[in-house]
């Protein structure tokens, strides 16, 4: 199987690169003083109520999918960033200028930085640039609980150390993007570009100085049949527990432009998972480690054609089922969730593995060119 | 052990056959669905459905990201194996493609001792180099591997077209596997390119959407339409479905879907016994646009695949109905062998172009004994001199002398006196190259109105020899046409002083056969200068030479049977042979088992000879497999032995 592995990957790469296109290299040009994106929420902080900040800083972007690489067959989140890397002192005003959102909230919140790669690249986020960053932080005292993300080569005993010096106390924790606990998937069918001991030892770093990692779980990476998914996320959530992370996020697949995934839902040669396969996922991995860690899932265009869908009637109440699981950990709100289409999507967990034939949509007539 | 046995009878690439999965014995056709449908053999995902009780399972082995080897252990000893890959291996083009392909043979390696490999099915990729996949097919085949599987999406587009260009790749004793999503109306198409095996997957697929699958359309059960009657035994009781709860709906819906399946294949399998198979498939394609380009475009690419297994002979009404029959192999085969193979006898100087007629042979038809009659009024002996010649669509042109021949005497079609453009094409491409067989001198005699007259006048600027019309766009069995052709007759006889003589109708009749049945030389083998001819062409016409008999021409069929004596005198020809490795013929047979050579060129239906290591015939018979299906099968009649060296 590792041989198998060794004579796709470079097809990958090359398949990978090939959807990029030009995109990276067309990005539009962005103000470098602002965030790319950010969002206050409430969220529960400790067991309190509180609001969340989340920003995503614009920068050069993810280094990997920046490289030769090609990154991850189905992320193109770097296409928020920008061709020239922004300075130390325009990344802190991007940062400065989110903050101001939680001028008027009160204790407890919650900050989560995102930069569409790894905040601790620091050929995206100079390492000066994130010791003020954390710093601005560790000034205000509101402030409880601190999210950031990398890819987790970044995350090293001497970062962890920094990181943990600089914010004291609060509560730390680290979305790192595992997607499958299968080398095989991560490698073939994502093109993730580490392995489950990289993994493992991100996880041993942090816990060292008492920060957790949330595990990004990628629900149906392409090449697998609907079954080979589910399967596979129960039980890289599974995995991911043992191994020790703080929290798992599970997230379906959304089609994102210029991704070898988009290439092969244009030829019909994927589909994005079933909501109904999402809610087993939830509910046989709840079963499983639901009592050692939490279980988070906010599906993004769920009910659409480029998110996890069912056949369009039952996709808004399973949705929020969805929502109301992860706040509440509590599977019993999918209990009475029903729809005709449950049949047909039985019908492809079964048959994609016989056939090998991607269910992408039911057959029907085409328009003729005539 | 598992060993699939391919039966006698034809029809193209269909066969039937018995697929041997341990002391179980499947009749081939059949169909594969989930084990809840009943009364097919039922496939599962190995680790992941509880295995099916009852009776043999075929087991899909999961994808290669996982290791299955562990899995195979618990495989009960009748069950098939769906070799590991993975979907949309295509999009990621040859390469891959070829990898998860030998990925497949290692896998094979693998397991070598745990499962015998007579029980492996190859997973065909989609996306392949047609030479390579011919070698790694030879590797799975010396290893044993005996079954391959198909993944078709069921759109009939490119990627079905390029399924079906897989197909004819493969061995052709193994059994071959149509996975994905398969419509009632592909089955008897799918049959027909030989494939054995079909996924019932669509018919779960439309219950669980609610869609009733009729032979040729989908009806949904959940509109305000109110739904067919249906008399079969899963709907009979429910005169109107849309009153069914959800689970029951499902459940009728279901077993309707299956007894469709069930009852196009039962169909198909019928149709292949009495020869109707084709006929069959173009009555279907117009179930849609894509089912009917994707016939014409086989018919176009994959033309030697189907005419290598299309039975030479047969006596079957031939319906060719629509556009679709034009290059069906037994017609496209005909016009072929028809222009490569005819030769006409140096007598005739006159070439009288003749319309088709219902009754077949013509001759014996109304309007033909109308013509004949003109011509012995009018030239009387000098009849031989005249090279009569029927034209037709969409076989093109057939000379008088092979009007009993199937398909000749045998073909069909709607008769409106309209011809469409390619027609009146076809038939124009035959006649020109008909007409070049003939000496410039010779003159053309078009007695044709309608659509026959296109034909001739869109031929004339490529035409050598001169054309005189008869009928003046009246019909040609009308009185003034009639005498208008033998005045033109008598002007003729003048003209070219054509002189009377013996009627030369058996011997031109026997040696044009002989030509395009085994190929030129063949009539001047069988039938040279001095052989004594004698019977009746719709009876017999019995050929001796010295008083040994050659051959019989048999009026049903229009054939030739050799005798030993004719057998000899073909070998020189070196067509229709078939070396028989055994010591002597033990019965009425040859079987493949006995064949490591035999011409390529052999058809099922064909008469050939039997020849021993020495060149020496020692029997002559009827084909019943075409000559590659001889040498590549271990079992099955290859031979029906007519006459043998004692």
């Amino acid at each position: 199987m590792s041989d198998l592995i060794e004579r796709l990957e470079h097809i990958i790469v090359d398949s990978t690169v090939k959807a990029r296109g030009t995109s990276v290299a067309k990005r539009r040009r962005r103000n470098p003083t602002k965030p790319s994106a950010k969002w206050v929420a409430p969220a529960t902080i400790g067991n309190e109520v509180g609001a969340a900040l989340a920003v995503v800083l614009g920068t050069v972007g993810c280094s990997h999918a920046r490289g030769d690489s090609g990154g991850c067959t189905m992320c193109s989140y770097l296409l928020d960033g920008d061709e020239r890397s922004p300075t130390t002192d325009e990344l802190l005003q991007q940062f400065e200028v989110a903050l101001s959102d939680l001028a008027d909230k009160s204790a407890p919140l919650s900050v989560k930085i995102y930069t569409s790669g790894s905040f601790f690249d620091t050929t995206e986020i100079p390492a000066d640039a994130r010791a003020r960053i954390l710093a601005r932080i560790a000034k205000d005292e509101r402030i409880q609980e601190v999210v950031i993300e990398s890819r987790p080569d970044y995350v090293t005993p001497e970062l962890m150390r920094e990181t943990r010096n600089i914010l004291g106390s609060r509560r730390i924790e680290i979305g790192v993007g595992l997607e499958s606990s299968n080398d095989a998937i991560r490698s073939i069918c994502i093109n993730k570009g580490f392995s489950l001991g990289t993994f493992k030892n991100s996880v041993a770093n942090a816990k060292e100085y008492d920060i957790g990692v949330r595990a990004y779980v990628l629900l149906k990476p392409p090449f697998l049949t609907e079954r080979d998914a589910l399967l596979d996320a129960v039980k890289t959530i599974e995995d991911a527990a043992k191994l020790g992370v703080s929290t798992v996020s599970m997230n379906p697949i959304n089609i994102q432009k210029y991704t070898l995934v988009e290439r092969l839902w244009l030829k019909e040669q994927y589909r994005p998972p079933w909501l109904w396969t999402v809610l087993s996922v939830l509910r046989e991995a709840w079963d499983k480690v639901g009592s050692s860690v939490n279980i988070l899932c906010e599906p993004v265009a769920a009910g659409k054609p480029r998110g996890a869908h069912n056949c369009g009637s039952c996709d808004e109440s399973i949705t929020s089922a969805i929502r109301e699981f992860s706040i509440h950990q509590d599977v019993s709100v999918f209990d009475s969730l029903d729809c005709d289409c449950m049949r047909q999507w039985h019908h492809v967990l079964n048959h994609e593995d016989i056939s090998l034939l991607i269910h992408s949509r039911s057959r029907r007539k085409r328009v003729g060119k005539a | 052990m598992t060993e699939f046995l391919i039966g006698r009878g034809h029809d193209g690439p269909a066969r039937v056959g018995v697929y041997k999965m341990g002391s179980t014995k499947v009749q081939t056709p059949f169909l594969v669905g989930p084990p809840s449908t009943e009364s097919i053999i039922g496939y599962a995902t190995l680790g992941r459905n509880d295995s099916p009780a009852g009776g043999p399972t075929i087991l899909a082995i999961p994808s290669p990201i996982h290791d299955s080897k562990s899995l195979i252990s618990g495989v009960r000893e009748d069950d098939s194996l769906l070799l590991p890959s993975f979907p949309a291996v295509s999009t990621l083009g040859t390469e891959a493609a070829e990898i998860l392909l030998e990925n497949q043979l290692r896998f094979i390696d693998e397991v070598q001792g745990k499962v015998d490999p007579s029980r492996l099915i190859v997973r065909i990729p989609q996306q392949f180099d047609s030479e390579k996949l011919a070698s790694i097919l030879a590797e799975f085949s010396s290893l044993g591997v005996r079954a391959a599987s198909v993944s078709l999406d069921g759109w009939l587009g490119p990627h079905d077209y390029s399924a079906l260009g897989k197909r004819t790749m493969l061995p052709i004793d193994w059994l071959t596997i149509a996975l994905g999503r398969i419509s009632p109306s592909s089955v008897p198409f799918l049959f027909y390119l030989g494939f054995d095996v079909f996924d019932l997957g669509y018919a779960i697929e439309s219950a669980s959407r609610g869609v009733r699958l009729w032979n040729l359309s989908e009806e949904s059960i959940t509109g305000r339409i109110l739904p067919r009657t249906c008399s079969c035994i899963a709907c009979a009781d429910h005169s109107d479905l849309r009153e069914l709860c959800r689970d029951e709906l499902h459940t009728v819906l279901l077993r309707h879907n299956l007894n469709i399946y069930q009852s196009i294949l039962s169909e198909s399998i019928q149709s292949l016994r009495l020869g109707r198979l084709r006929w069959l498939v173009e009555s279907m394609v117009h179930s849609s646009t894509a089912a009917a380009s994707l016939l014409r475009m086989t018919d176009r690419s994959l033309f030697a695949f189907l005419e290598e297994f299309t039975p030479t002979s047969g006596q079957t009404n031939l319906s060719l109905i629509g556009p679709e029959s034009y290059n069906s192999p037994t017609v496209k085969r005909f016009r072929d062998c028809l222009a490569s193979r005819y030769t006409p006898p140096e007598h005739k100087k006159l070439i009288l172009l003749l319309p088709c007629s219902a009754r077949k042979p013509y001759s014996e038809s109304k309007s033909h004994q109308r013509f004949i009659k003109a011509i012995e009024h009018s030239i009387g002996t000098t009849r031989s001199s005249v090279a009569e010649t029927i034209l037709t669509s969409p076989l093109g042109v057939i000379p008088r002398e092979l009007e009993r021949l199937y398909p000749a005497a045998y073909y069909d079609i709607p008769v409106t006196g309209n011809w469409d453009t390619e027609e009146t094409e076809i038939a124009t491409e035959a006649l020109v190259t008909h007409l070049q067989k003939f000496a410039e001198s010779a003159e053309v005699v078009a007695h044709v109105s309608g659509g026959y007259l296109d034909v001739v006048k869109s031929a004339e600027d490529r035409v050598n020899q001169s054309i005189v019309y008869t009928t003046d766009q009246h019909s040609p069995s009308s009185f003034d046409s009639l005498q208008s052709l033998q005045n033109v007759l008598k002007d003729m006889r003048e003209i070219f002083s054509l002189k009377g003589g013996p009627p030369t109708l058996f011997e031109d009749t026997l040696r044009a056969t002989a030509d395009y049945q085994f190929g030129p030389g063949a009539g001047e083998a069988l039938v040279p200068d001095g052989a004594k001819l004698g019977g009746k062409l719709y009876r017999m016409v019995v050929c001796r030479v010295n008083k040994e008999q050659t051959c019989a021409f048999i009026g049903d069929g229009g054939s030739l049977s050799l005798t030993l004596e004719g057998g000899r005198r073909l070998i020189p020809l070196r067509r229709y042979w078939v070396r028989f490795e055994g010591r002597k013929l033990q019965g009425g047979s040859v079987f493949a088992v006995g064949i490591n050579e035999a011409d390529s060129g052999i058809r099922p239906g064909d008469e050939v000879l039997v020849l021993n290591n020495q060149d020496e015939v020692i029997a002559v018979g009827r084909s019943e497999m075409s000559g590659r299906e001889m040498c590549d099968f271990k079992k099955g009649q290859a031979v029906s032995v007519r006459h043998k060296v004692k």
